[in-house]
């Protein structure tokens, strides 16, 4: 493809930009990477800017070696991937309906739906309705209150919208049923979208953490970040040693620097992965051959 | 432009086949031919009634003097007392004249945004810096408010890295945050860094959507990359630009707590104190659940009319949310 | 494939259909979840109170079986079961919620004004005549002027809440001695004597890198941890908040007297003139802690029991760094004074539908206030909360797999302040730290509207989060605003509900006299 001296530029310039704007966002992760091998007096003293200042692994083995952490990341993980299959299961199956033209109820139901993301409930009359259903302190009260995100069921729904109608048609001469259409058609054809609201979900569940306040009352149950709230209001028990006592290559400041990368590193890497479906047109491909 | 149309177009085939008949036996005859649609729903139904309708109905303590030890059946009906009281707080169109003016800020500027920016990615040709520049675009998001607050004051205080270019220059230091004309400037910028490249995700599910060949028959037409963005490209991100468009004016009033919290000082308090701000004080701090709740129905009123305005105005184009 | 995923989703519609069929008919009952009853299951004569306290952090909550829990039955008879808030969560909207489900425990130390809460609504106990009958230490170890404080926050004069009793100052003026020295100054005596030594510590370079970076004072955002500079002209001030004292006569808001404005008036020319910090009001915690820790400050307010990390750190800077106590420089026309709050804070409260339980939960209280017990409050079993080095008993840091031991007892005397410093400080720092407490103790007062209930405030956020106040301050402060803004402020204050907040207050004030 030939360019033109504009595109050649317009492309120059842009490269730059994206690379200093990524520049800046990374930073931040950066510094707290390198404050969690720093030196607690150098930490404390904000001596740290990109790069470790007296560099040691310390706070790492340290944060690494608490099982009580361990043990909400397990949680945590667990309530991820079912959160997300049950969510993406009950989405798809509200937002195809909402999008089919033969649905009767479609518009006063979809209306009922966009009430709810307006109008928000009180607080109160939630935590009694999760509290009456006999969900306390289980874990399927991180699930199930909001099983469905709206927003991300609206998304799916657009793009269910989008599927050329001669789809549907084709396959109901094939014999399929609205759930093979759905199943056959619609799902394959929406990678992309389905992608991105596992994403979406996947990092909520991953973030939870008011409901978690809410409904879980065992400890033993608390998720990644209620664990992490917990040691960064009162960080002297992630320390879990007497600090007075001895010398330690770490103190609260670098644990807590290691304990937010712990509870964050592993939802950032699912991006990468997932990006391969935004980067294949793998909608309309498959419609005319 | 015809493909889209046909997209849209109601399912002909079907329509006519069902029309000649009465209207309960369309009826009918629809729900035996979709019932697997009214089936499959009903999981959906089911949870946006328990879960959101039901709590929902506890909005009535707005009207209520609502006492927690007493509950919703002991406490007091007082009819509109508590809206007066809101309507009556002396800086209450101070608070929400900030708020409408920082919200229309962010969707002048916060909303293009992501739109944007995707389309400045769909111009980077190199797989790999494009993967690269994608991942960490999307970093900020991850970050709390409380930290991105922390960043924000670090980098406009005097020995931030602005006030040390300024110094560069021969400039006098500014010190950013306490001065009001600054304030919502910095509140949109630092909401565009934190989120855009999360945004952006969204859209850029709509750009891979797009069938490669249509852009092969532009380049074909002799259309350049810039008419290929719009013929192409940007009708396609259309109708999901519209659906977030219209998710975003029903919550027009709602700005977010967090961000706004770790931003204010008293210094601009009269340019950034918003409702949210407000209903902390007077609502959560002073256990005024009645007060709160009458603030959040005010804010979904609002909310809600200009959504039902914009969405009217959609429907005559396109189609809206419902 | 088909067919095996509709079964499936047939199966959990039906599913669904159930739960709702189930929750509409458990919330039309109104029903309350029935509760379990509080029996105690092996050992039928002890008692199981359910005791709630926010924030305790990690650690896991013990079980009836756990050592800690078996010696305070021994030894009293009441099993205790603790509860907590979450991490993270805002406590008072916490213990709302437990109010609102009707789900409280038997005894609880309330915050953020629920103890009003619930004794407006009638579901707090009075305990006139529970506590010298089931709680005589308590009784009698919390001094009677308290108690009397606490009569006055209930508009029927009973005791409601046993209170929280701080008999040390908490806070000091602190200044670097270090500093003093290299400028060659005396202990400032008087507000131009500190005026000049603020003026040496910019100009003179106490840190000695040879670079204009000395913050002769600072404070941090909202005007907090500055009280020293309202404090010379004595203004109570408590963390950056005017309080209640006794101005021309009467019980008055510090924020609006006349001693506001001279200490504002002051602090506005410390500001101008670079003696103060001039990124103050927007230092957060841990960068105003940085610059003290960095030797960047000469003289700062804080709580001397927090010394130790930030004086670790000065010494990497500055091997000859020494902090001492600084007695509030004199102004004319004006009694400076630190502001003391000892008494009156709500500690301990028991709702009316755990009556039946009120004997046992007070003897468990009472349990932590006799003096007889102190060894085993402070150390606990060894194992379990300390352990022996040395022959000296060392507490154990709380950590997730352990029990988290129970504590109820709030009173601190300066006894208790001298054996907490041993305990938590560096032997080479002690004498510092004694010798801050002793310079603060001597310019400490208690003010007038110590232990005034929150419900004053009842209808008028702005006045209770200080809005107004901090706002005026921090603009006229900068130079954004002239001094006389000022009187525009006190005006404003007035109009938006501090007239009426102010009778309240007097007549709580009168109650308390009597």
């Amino acid at each position: 493809m030939k360019q033109t001296y504009g595109g050649k530029l317009f492309q120059l310039f842009n490269y730059l930009f994206l690379i200093a704007a990524a520049a800046t966002m990374l930073m931040p992760l950066l510094q707290l990477l390198a404050v969690s091998f720093s030196s607690p007096i150098a930490a404390d003293s904000k001596e740290v800017f990109l790069l470790p200042v007296e560099f040691t692994t310390a706070s790492w083995a340290h944060v690494l070696q608490n099982e009580g952490l361990w043990l909400s990341f397990g949680i945590t993980v667990y309530i991820t991937i079912a959160g997300t299959l049950i969510s993406m299961l009950f989405s798809v199956l509200t937002a195809y309906p909402l999008s089919h033209k033969d649905f009767l109820f479609r518009k006063p139901i979809m209306l009922g739906i966009i009430i709810t993301m307006i109008f928000n409930a009180p607080m109160i009359p939630f935590f009694l309705t999760v509290r009456e259903l006999g969900l306390m302190n289980s874990l399927w009260a991180l699930i199930l209150p909001g099983v469905i995100g709206t927003f991300n069921m609206i998304i799916i729904r657009t793009f269910f919208m989008g599927i050329p109608k001669e789809l549907d048609d084709s396959a109901r001469i094939d014999g399929c049923s609205d759930a093979g259409i759905l199943f056959r058609i619609y799902l394959p054809l929406s990678k992309p979208v389905m992608a991105t609201v596992s994403l979406f979900y996947a990092v909520g569940y991953w973030n939870t953490f008011s409901r978690a306040v809410l409904f879980i009352r065992d400890p033993e149950k608390w998720p990644l970040q209620m664990k992490l709230r917990a040691y960064l209001t009162s960080p002297e028990e992630l320390a879990a040693v007497n600090l007075i006592l001895g010398d330690y290559d770490f103190n609260t400041t670098t644990l807590k620097a290691a304990t937010i990368l712990f509870a964050t590193i592993p939802i950032i890497l699912v991006y990468p992965y997932l990006q391969k479906y935004f980067v294949k047109g793998s909608m309309l491909g498959s419609l005319k051959e | 432009m015809a493909e889209r149309d046909n997209r849209l177009e109601p399912n002909s085939a079907y329509a006519s086949a069902l029309k000649p008949k009465s209207k309960e036996n369309r009826f009918l005859a629809n729900m035996r031919k979709h019932w697997m649609l009214y089936v499959m729903i009903l999981p959906g139904i089911v949870y946006y009634l328990v879960f959101k309708y039901l709590p929902l109905a506890g909005s009535v303590i707005a009207f209520q003097d609502y006492q927690i030890f007493k509950g919703m059946q002991g406490s007091d009906w007082v009819g509109l007392k508590n809206f007066l009281y809101i309507f009556s707080y002396q800086d209450f169109y101070t608070v929400l004249r900030n708020t409408a003016t920082i919200a229309l800020y962010q969707l002048v500027f916060g909303f293009p945004a992501p739109i944007i920016l995707a389309l400045l990615f769909n111009e980077v040709r190199l797989m790999l810096a494009k993967r690269i520049v994608q991942s960490l675009f999307y970093l900020p998001h991850f970050l709390s408010w409380v930290v991105v607050g922390g960043i924000v004051f670090e980098l406009l205080s005097s020995q931030g890295v602005i006030n040390m270019v300024r110094g560069w220059l021969g400039l006098e230091t500014i010190l950013f945050m306490q001065e009001q004309r600054y304030f919502r400037s910095i509140v949109v910028i630092s909401a565009i860094w934190k989120d855009v490249g999360w945004g952006t995700i969204i859209y850029l599910a709509a750009i891979a959507g797009i069938n490669p060949n249509l852009y092969e028959a532009a380049v074909m037409d002799g259309a350049n990359r810039w008419k290929q963005t719009l013929h192409i490209t940007l009708p396609t991100m259309f109708p999901t630009i519209l659906v977030l468009f219209l998710l975003n004016i029903g919550n027009f009033l709602e700005l977010g707590f967090d961000q706004i919290y770790n931003l204010l000082t008293p210094m601009t308090y009269s340019v950034g104190d918003i409702i949210e701000t407000y209903v902390y004080r007077a609502g959560v701090l002073q256990g005024q659940y009645s007060v709160t709740t009458a603030i959040g129905l005010f804010q979904s009123v609002i909310g809600f009319a200009l959504l039902w305005i914009f969405n009217r105005m959609a429907r005559r184009t396109e189609q809206g949310l419902w | 494939m088909m067919k095996q995923w509709f079964g499936k989703s047939a199966r959990l519609s039906v599913l669904a259909s159930l739960l709702a069929a189930a929750l509409i008919a458990g919330c039309s009952n109104g029903g309350k979840t029935p509760e379990a009853p509080g029996d105690s299951g092996e050992d039928a004569k002890s008692v199981t109170v359910r005791v709630f306290k926010s924030h305790m952090g990690v650690g896991t909550i013990p079980d009836s079986s756990n050592d800690h829990v078996k010696y305070v039955e021994e030894k009293t008879g009441v099993i205790y079961e603790m509860m907590t808030t979450p991490p993270g969560s805002e406590p008072t909207e916490y213990l709302n919620l437990m109010i609102a489900s009707d789900d409280l425990p038997d005894i609880l130390r309330p915050i953020g004004g629920v103890e009003q809460t619930l004794i407006k609504q009638g579901g707090a106990l009075a305990l006139d005549e529970w506590l010298p009958k089931y709680a005589p230490n308590v009784w009698k170890n919390i001094p009677e002027e308290a108690w009397d404080i606490v009569r006055s926050a209930s508009p029927d004069g009973h005791i409601y809440y046993v209170p929280k009793v701080y008999l040390v100052p908490e806070r000091a003026p602190m200044i670097r001695q270090d500093w003093l020295d290299k400028v060659g100054l005396q202990m400032p005596a008087t507000v131009e004597e500190y005026k000049e030594v603020l003026r040496a510590f910019r100009d003179k370079d106490p840190n000695g890198n040879g670079k204009p970076d000395e913050l002769p004072t600072s404070g941090r955002e909202f005007g907090k941890w500055m009280d020293h500079l309202f404090g010379i002209y004595g203004v109570a001030m408590w963390e950056g908040v005017p309080e209640w004292d006794i101005y021309e006569g009467e019980i008055q808001y510090a924020g609006v007297s006349k001693n506001m404005k001279a200490s504002v008036a002051f602090i506005r020319e410390l500001y101008e003139e670079k003696l103060l910090d001039n990124e103050t009001f927007l230092n957060k915690g841990d960068v105003w802690t940085a610059k003290i820790n960095n030797n960047l400050v000469g003289s700062w307010y804080h709580l001397p029991a927090n010394l130790r990390d930030r004086y670790t750190a000065m010494l990497e800077g500055a091997p000859d760094a020494y902090v001492v106590g600084m007695p509030m420089p004199k102004a004319e026309g004006f009694e400076g004074y630190v502001t003391q709050k000892s008494m009156g804070e709500p500690e301990w409260i028991i709702p009316a539908a755990a009556e039946d339980k009120a004997a046992a939960s007070l003897k468990l209280l009472d349990f932590f206030y006799d003096k007889s017990n102190d060894e085993f409050i402070r150390f606990g079993l060894e194992g379990q909360q300390h352990e022996v080095v040395d022959g000296k008993k060392v507490l154990l840091p709380p950590e997730d797999s352990r029990p988290i031991a129970l504590g109820m007892r709030n009173l601190t005397t300066k006894e208790d302040m001298d054996i907490r410093i041993k305990e938590t400080i560096p032997e080479n720092m002690q004498k510092m730290v004694s010798d801050i407490f002793a310079v603060s103790t001597a310019d400490a007062r208690r003010i007038a509207g110590d232990g005034l209930p929150n419900t004053v405030y009842e209808g008028f956020p702005d006045i209770q989060s200080h809005k107004l106040f901090q706002e005026y301050l921090t603009k006229i402060v900068i130079g954004e605003w002239p001094i006389e803004k000022f009187d525009e402020f006190v005006d404003r204050w007035y109009k938006a509900g501090g007239d009426k907040v102010t009778e309240r207050v007097q007549e709580w004030y009168s109650n308390v006299k009597k």
